[in-house]
């Protein structure tokens, strides 16, 4: 008895959400052992969840029938009836999955055990993506309760409007399966657009279970690059530069108007006598008050020959790049983007 | 006694031609032309120190500049007047033709090839000089729109109204343009100019009858 509170306790977190379900329930016997089972009355519960399965039931309810009693039957240690209640339930609703961290371990075994024990194709995705034709695929992933031949076809409309069945893949998988389908047809054309049924077939002797997912697939254009007008990372540089202000100007000055003076002095003609130097005191003295005037002036912009060799070098490189998109751009507008979008609606196992 | 065929109207068509040669930038590819009106201050000397002359004078420069070539030409009208030391009786009018085209050789250097000519009024008051010009020039830009030259120019081939001739004959000078304002430009140069003229009178041996000229030329241009 305290084992089955103890599991009772455990799946009254289990059934917290369920409770509320009970509300939904429309049938009044399964709406009764879903209460009883809230009630830790796992007996009770049992005896409804029987009797209700006796009588006419949807699949969800059927199936939420058949969890009420495996979950009665682990509560009552009785596991092999459990097991059994809960392959019905798998059986029903595919897609049904438990919490490990949330169910009784007895409850979360017997499930696990009634999932190795029957055939079934679960969690069937099919991611949407978005890839250019011939350059990507459409993943695919499910899982393979038992090791199976398993068969992945996509049917959809074929090139003159009639069925198209495109194979997928053909292989013995147990367990996880993760699969890549480049929708092309033989000759290398993308496939047409429309509606697509992924089917997945699995066969295990007489025994066979398919699940399948509807897509869409749609045609598009492929983007094409914009022309670039710079480089990510890479700024152009300012192509002048302002030299740092030097006495230089004053210094040239000086040197220019004393090398006129040198001369003078120089050649001056000893039988003439010295030359005037009025003149020369003029324009030197106007060279000199220039030079000063200039030192003190900020110093007039220069090119900056590095940057400018910088500039251009970068200048190529973009120009470069916009002849590498403008060629990349006519081969993608001959390209077909392609889009695959999946439902979530799931075919029943068959 | 030979007189000199530069006094005469030699120099003008070399000057021409000159300027012809250099391709003088009046054309839109002209890079910087300006045209200035100078006033001018000179000092003159000549045979010995008792011969000294003093005076100013005005003119006119224009000067260009175009890819690596470059050119200038000044015409100036001088008064001289003896000096308070002087010997001289009477002063006179001199008007002396400068013309360059240069090429650049370097950033800073060029070589230039030009005529001086000057002529004297009374003819004989002084002597009328015609030479051409072969030298070099350094220009450095001072800063922005202010450019300073030297340079020397070795005087050949020199030819005098009262004969004789030069062994040595030297100018050199110093320049300045500085845009003052917009269009406007201050251009000012100074010329020392030397001539070791000798003469053989009546042939009883050559005597040194040397020739000396400071010149200083003020003007306010314009810039195109």
């Amino acid at each position: 008895m305290t084992t089955c509170r103890g599991g009772g306790l455990f799946l009254l977190a289990v059934l917290a959400p369920a409770a509320g379900r009970a509300q939904a329930l429309q049938n009044a016997t399964l709406r009764r052992a879903q209460q009883a089972y809230d009630n830790l009355e796992y007996r009770q519960a049992l005896a409804f969840g029987q009797a209700a399965l006796r009588e006419r039931l949807a699949g969800a309810e059927r199936a939420r029938a058949y969890e009420v009693v495996a979950f009665s039957y682990a509560a009552l240690d009785s596991i092999l009836k459990a097991v059994d209640a809960f392959k019905q339930m798998v059986l029903i609703d595919p897609e049904r999955q438990l919490d490990p961290n949330r169910v009784s371990p007895k409850a979360y075994s017997a499930f696990d055990v009634a999932l190795r024990q029957v055939l079934l194709v679960r969690q069937l995705r099919v991611d949407s993506t978005s890839f250019v034709a011939g350059q990507g695929a459409v993943p695919i992933r499910f899982m393979v309760t038992q090791p199976a031949r398993v068969v992945t076809r996509a049917i959809g409309v074929g090139g003159g409007g009639g069925p198209a069945n495109f194979l997928v893949d053909s292989s013995a998988w147990n367990g996880q399966v993760n699969l890549s389908w480049s929708p092309r047809l033989p000759n290398g054309d993308p496939v047409p657009a429309g509606s697509y049924t992924v089917v997945v077939e699995a066969r295990l002797g007489q025994n066979t279970f398919s699940a399948s997912q509807q897509i869409r697939v749609t045609h598009g254009r492929v983007d094409t690059l914009p022309h670039l007008t710079s480089l990510p990372g890479y700024q152009y540089l300012p192509e002048t530069e302002i030299p740092a202000q030097t006495w230089r100007p004053l210094g040239v000055a000086f040197l220019y108007t004393g090398g006129a003076l040198i001369g003078t002095l120089g050649l001056e003609s000893g039988s003439l006598g010295a030359s005037s130097k009025r003149e020369l005191g003029v324009v030197g003295a106007a060279a000199l008050v220039t030079g000063f005037v200039m030192t003190l002036r900020r110093p007039a912009p220069r090119p900056a020959e590095g940057n400018i060799l910088y500039n251009r070098l970068l200048t190529e490189q973009i120009a470069r790049r916009n002849a590498e998109i403008a060629k990349e751009n006519v081969a993608r507008r001959q390209q077909v983007q392609l889009t695959i979008g999946p439902s979530l609606k799931t075919g029943a196992p068959r | 006694m030979s007189r000199g065929g530069w006094g005469g109207g030699g120099v003008v068509p070399v000057a021409m031609v000159l300027l012809g040669l250099g391709g003088w930038p009046t054309g839109a590819g002209a890079q910087h032309l300006t045209v200035a009106p100078q006033a001018v201050l000179v000092d003159y000397r000549e045979v010995s120190s008792g011969l000294r002359y003093s005076g100013s004078g005005f003119g006119g420069v224009a000067t260009g500049h175009h890819g690596k070539l470059s050119a200038a030409a000044s015409v100036v009208r001088l008064t001289l007047d003896p000096t308070d030391q002087s010997t001289a009786g009477a002063g006179f009018k001199a008007t002396q033709l400068d013309a360059w085209v240069g090429y650049d050789v370097a950033s800073h250097a060029s070589v230039e090839v030009g005529i001086l000519r000057r002529t004297a009024d009374p003819e004989f008051a002084a002597q009328s000089l015609g030479a051409l010009r072969v030298g070099v020039r350094s220009t450095y830009d001072l800063g922005p729109g202010a450019t300073v030259s030297f340079r020397v120019d070795y005087l050949a081939a020199p030819k005098f109204s009262g004969g004789g001739r030069a062994a040595f004959s030297i100018d050199l000078g110093l320049g300045l343009d500085v845009r003052l304002a917009g269009r406007l430009h201050g251009v000012v140069d100074y010329a020392f100019e030397r001539v070791n003229r000798k003469t053989n009178p009546g042939g009883t041996g050559e005597i040194d009858a040397p020739i000396q000229q400071t010149l200083a030329r003020l003007g306010l241009g314009i810039g195109f």
